[in-house]
């Protein structure tokens, strides 16, 4: 009945250790239960209490932690193959390819399902120990477990219409080698910003009018600038990788085809803010990306253009990578920065936004990586240039991610303003032989499910609340007579409910609620009134939850349920 | 610098720093809340509270928004009423209705609110008992989390009163559940039993162990009364049903500790009615007939007046200091006695007895 037994045993020596290596720091907390994981193939209750007294937290955040995070887990396991349920996996029918892993592994082997992998181009995709794999087809599935892992898109060739900025030296730089991004200015923008006041450029961007890459547009310069003003010290910059939003991957092919571009834009951020230090946050599934960050990173700090002192200017800034470990709700910036400072991925309570309250409760800027690294351009080449890259409203250029039966899937670089009709035809090649365009998911699984109706309405920021076609991060999943909207709606529900933190209720259990509903639907047990429950589920998801996930998991229900009311309706009454 | 605001028509001035669920409550206007309560930070999490404020996009939580200048709050819109309806709808959907037997029942936050809104549980109630009942083998609290509506209250409680840390959030999303420490038993996770978690839990789901089945709150009489056990004088009501205590609960008034208490003040009431307790002085046979003290067997305990007893302690006391000296007594005075009271043994001691062998059972 005491609780001595607990107080007085030793933190096992292994444990202490490794925690020393962190200087018992307890925002290393995820970094170290994913090591701990490593060695012992498992988390025990034993070894998570170990590592929280180490760290001097109390059990229970290393255990929330390890049981919120997907990547980490309390089951023993040897090897691991994680398939994709996202929706682009779901209609190249990663179902099957599932099966046939399962059918083939051994005992050595767990099988298991996740949520979107960000590899969309490459569905139906795989996460083999971490290592990316697609697409795998199910007759691929030995082949997988020998170590095949599929063939990478790279994106290097302009498609007929791109504008490209972001994207202009993708195939032309190595990744991996800093001494060909110089030779391409990579660190041009940030040379010119050193060489001019902060203030001047911050004016910069916020005169070239760019607006946020994470989903919701917010003015990027006006972002700087309450960063800048902001009077506590030290100042943070974060670069949201978290990518984890079904039928996004932009910020991957960032990352692979020019990571300095990104960096260059941080740094810039970081001398605009005044912050001398950065993170890089990015999803856990993406760990080749995040090697490939950490090399760019150390050799931008051999050459002086990261780290103490950048180019004798004065001015430092040091960039550290933190990888997630399997949570789309990290990519809510609160959560981020719950996450960043080693607890559960939960979002925080707003205001205070984090440029007045963010990491460590002081000044945070936090973008995404297409932000950064338009921002890098930006500064380098003018407001000016990025306003003349389109006659669009809304200035400069985008990636687009364009997926689902059309001629010439995944990803290109264009103005604003396109409407979802060019998007297919003009930068898609059109619908396939035999398919005919049925609906789009837009924007992203948090987007609109839109029917023909919308297909000539130009695209932007605003589009979503003005006509009902969001434009999100970006991507654009088309579907053709083959599937049904109610079992992509099913599909999405499914995602928000397994990614759902818990916080709230409404997000909680209406997400679930939801999935469960719809897999009825779709399984041909409909009931009259599913579908006003539904429209009711979403209203209260969008107009009761706390954060971004919950609000918008109502946004494709309730646009599908308006363009497809019909089908819906027909999947309720059987 | 006051802040006009309007709620429900009924124009106010509220404090810049004020939330709207504070300045509301400040003049009487009642907003449910479930997850916030006042000596907690807020969180946010329940959505009970939530209120239409002119021109917001959404609904607003009452609890965690500020009020600001010219900000229009209905507390009672439709879309409010739709909301907390729903959201009711969603925790009964995982709650078992078993109020019949339920210890909670008349002191239960959640029923409360149910019987306000007129919600019912769901059909579609399917998650049904998911944890095991009293999963916890903590002598003093009896933990049914089947009933657990997450609020979190007990998690900040835990953290921000008592500063134990025990529970906690675990797993995410539909699975998310209330844990001690990484998933053990609250004794192991570092838990003193002081019942403040049980004391912030608005529902059945954290309840007291020792008074489970012996009354539930509209049975039971609240004597408010100050704790015995030490010089603190915190204030608790004793819970008295047919002139026996039951239990203890906090007193949200409490002047010097608010809801807190403390192991013994909260759970160490069993001595009250105990058989074992003495009410009467009791002596030994010899002393009685001042006979000496026999060898072995003390002999038999004789109920006496005080004066009786008081008058035998004088005695062997005063025999005691004259025959081996005033070092030969030592004084251990109580916790349980008044700051006057322990001032008066310690003047008898020193002055009386002539000794300084005093001593005071809160320093063991
Ligand atoms: C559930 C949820 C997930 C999000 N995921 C991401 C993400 O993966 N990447 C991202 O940049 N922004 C994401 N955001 C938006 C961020 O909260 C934040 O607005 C963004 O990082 C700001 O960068 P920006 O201004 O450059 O767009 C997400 C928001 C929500 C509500
Ligand atoms: S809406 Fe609520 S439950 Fe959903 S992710 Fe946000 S805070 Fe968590
Ligand atoms: S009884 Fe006290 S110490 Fe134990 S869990 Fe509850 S609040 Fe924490
Ligand atoms: S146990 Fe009680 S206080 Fe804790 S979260 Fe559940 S309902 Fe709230
Ligand atoms: S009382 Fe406001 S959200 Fe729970």
């Amino acid at each position: 009945m005491t609780n001595k037994r607990i107080i007085h045993q030793p933190i096992q020596p292994e444990i202490q250790e490794l925690a020393a290596e962190y200087g018992n720091d307890s925002e290393s907390i995820l970094s170290i239960l994913t090591r701990l994981q490593e060695l012992h193939g498992s988390l025990s209750p034993e070894i998570i209490t170990d590592a929280a007294r180490a760290l001097s937290v109390p059990a229970h955040q290393a255990y929330g932690m390890a049981t919120f995070y997907s990547m980490l887990f309390l089951e023993p396991r040897k090897q691991i193959v994680h398939v994709c349920d996202g929706p682009v996996c779901w209609t190249k029918n990663a179902a099957a390819t599932h099966k046939a892993i399962e059918a083939i592994a051994n005992d050595d082997w767990t099988v298991e399902r996740a949520s979107c992998l960000g590899l969309c181009d490459s569905a139906p995709a795989v996460l083999v120990n971490n290592e990316q794999a697609g697409p795998v087809l199910p007759e691929d599935a030995a082949k997988l477990l020998e170590g095949w892992r599929g063939t990478p898109n790279g994106y290097t060739t302009p498609r007929k219409g791109e504008v490209r900025a972001m994207m202009a030296n993708a195939g032309k730089v190595d990744p991996k080698s800093i001494d060909s991004a110089l030779e391409h200015g990579a660190y041009d923008g940030l040379k010119k910003a050193l060489g001019m006041t902060p203030e001047a450029v911050v004016a910069v961007v916020d005169a070239s009018g760019l607006q946020g890459r994470g989903g919701a547009g917010f003015p990027v310069g006006r972002k700087w600038k309450f960063v800048a003003q902001a009077r506590n010290t030290p100042k943070y910059v974060i670069c949201n990788a978290d990518e984890s939003e079904p039928l996004i991957f932009k910020d991957r092919v960032l990352i692979e085809t020019n990571p300095h571009q990104i960096l260059a834009g941080m740094a810039i951020a970081g001398y605009a803010c005044g912050a001398s230090e950065a993170f890089i946050y990015i999803r856990g599934e993406y760990a080749a990306q995040a090697r490939l960050l950490e090399g760019a990173i150390e050799q931008a700090e051999e050459k002086g253009w990261l780290g103490d002192n950048i180019q004798g200017s004065g001015f430092s800034f040091h960039v550290h990578v933190h990888r997630g470990a399997g949570a789309y709700i990290c990519g809510e910036e609160t959560a981020l920065i719950e996450s960043l400072e080693g607890k559960r991925g939960e979002p925080r309570l707003r205001p205070p936004y984090p440029p007045t309250a963010g990491y460590r409760g002081l000044p945070t800027l936090v973008n995404n990586v297409e932000s950064f690294a338009a921002a890098a351009n930006i500064v380098r080449n003018g407001a000016d240039w990025w306003r003349s890259l389109s006659d669009y409203e809304t200035p400069g250029t985008k990636l687009y991610i364009l997926l689902g039966p059309v001629e010439n899937p995944g990803l290109f670089e264009a103005p604003f303003g396109l409407t979802l009709r060019q998007i297919i035809d003009e930068f898609g090649g059109g619908m396939l032989p035999g398919s005919e365009f049925r609906c789009a998911l837009t924007g992203g699984a948090a987007g609109t499910i839109v029917d023909e109706t919308l297909l000539d309405v130009p695209i932007d920021y605003a589009s979503g609340s003005r006509y009902g076609i969001s434009l999100g991060a970006g991507a654009f999943m088309v579907c053709d007579q083959t599937t049904s909207p109610v079992a992509l709606l099913q599909v999405l529900l499914h995602f928000f409910a397994a990614e759902s933190c818990g916080k709230c209720t409404p997000c909680r259990v209406g997400t679930w609620r939801s999935k469960e509903i719809l897999t009825r639907m779709v399984n041909g047990q409909g009931q009259p009134g599913d579908v006003e429950e539904l429209k009711a589920l979403a209203d209260h998801m969008q107009s009761a939850s706390f954060c971004g996930l919950g609000q918008s998991a109502g946004v494709p229900m309730n646009s599908a349920i308006q363009h497809f009311a019909q089908a819906f309706e027909k999947a309720a009454n059987g | 610098m006051t802040v006009n605001i309007t709620i429900n028509g009924q124009k106010i001035q509220a404090q810049p720093e004020q939330t709207i669920l504070e300045a509301a409550r400040e003049h009487g206007i009642n907003i449910p809340t479930l997850c916030y309560h006042k000596d907690l930070s807020p969180t946010g999490n329940c959505r009970i509270c939530m209120v239409d404020v002119k021109g917001a996009r959404f609904l607003q939580a009452a609890c965690a928004t500020q009020v600001w200048e010219g900000m229009e709050i209905e507390t009672h819109g439709e879309k409010s009423i739709v909301s907390r309806k729903m959201t009711l709808e969603m925790m009964l959907a995982n709650h078992p209705v078993d109020c019949l037997t339920c210890e909670a029942n008349g002191d239960c936050e959640l029923q409360d609110l149910a019987y306000e809104y007129r919600v019912e549980v769901p059909e579609w109630g399917t998650k049904g008992t998911h944890y095991p009942v009293d999963s916890d083998p903590n002598p003093f609290i009896f933990v049914d989390f089947n009933k657990c509506i997450l609020c979190r209250r007990c998690v900040q409680a835990c953290a921000e009163i008592q500063v134990r840390d025990v529970w906690g959030v675990a797993q995410r999303g539909f699975d998310e559940t209330i844990v001690a420490g990484a998933d053990t038993t609250m004794l192991e996770a570092r838990c003193e039993s002081c019942g403040q978690c049980v004391a912030y839990c608005p529902t059945g789901a954290l309840t007291s162990k020792i008074s489970r089945g012996l009354g539930r709150a509209p049975q039971v009489t609240k004597v408010t009364t100050t704790c015995t056990y030490c010089g603190v004088g915190c204030q608790l009501d004793l819970n008295v049903k047919d002139g026996k205590v039951i239990g203890v609960t906090s007193n949200p008034d409490a002047p010097v500790n608010g809801m807190a208490l403390c192991v013994k003040g909260r759970y160490g009431w069993d001595f009250i009615h105990h058989p074992d307790r003495l009410t009467k002085p009791l002596v030994r046979q010899y002393l009685l007939s001042d006979q000496p003290k026999p060898k072995g067997k003390l002999g038999e305990w004789v109920e006496v007046d005080w004066d009786t007893a008081l008058d035998i302690t004088a005695r062997k006391l005063s025999h005691a200091r004259d025959t081996f000296g005033p070092d030969s007594v030592g004084i251990l005075t109580s916790a349980k006695c008044l700051n006057e009271e322990n001032y008066l043994m310690n003047k008898f001691a020193r002055q009386v007895v002539g000794t300084n062998n005093i001593d005071h059972c809160a320093r063991l």
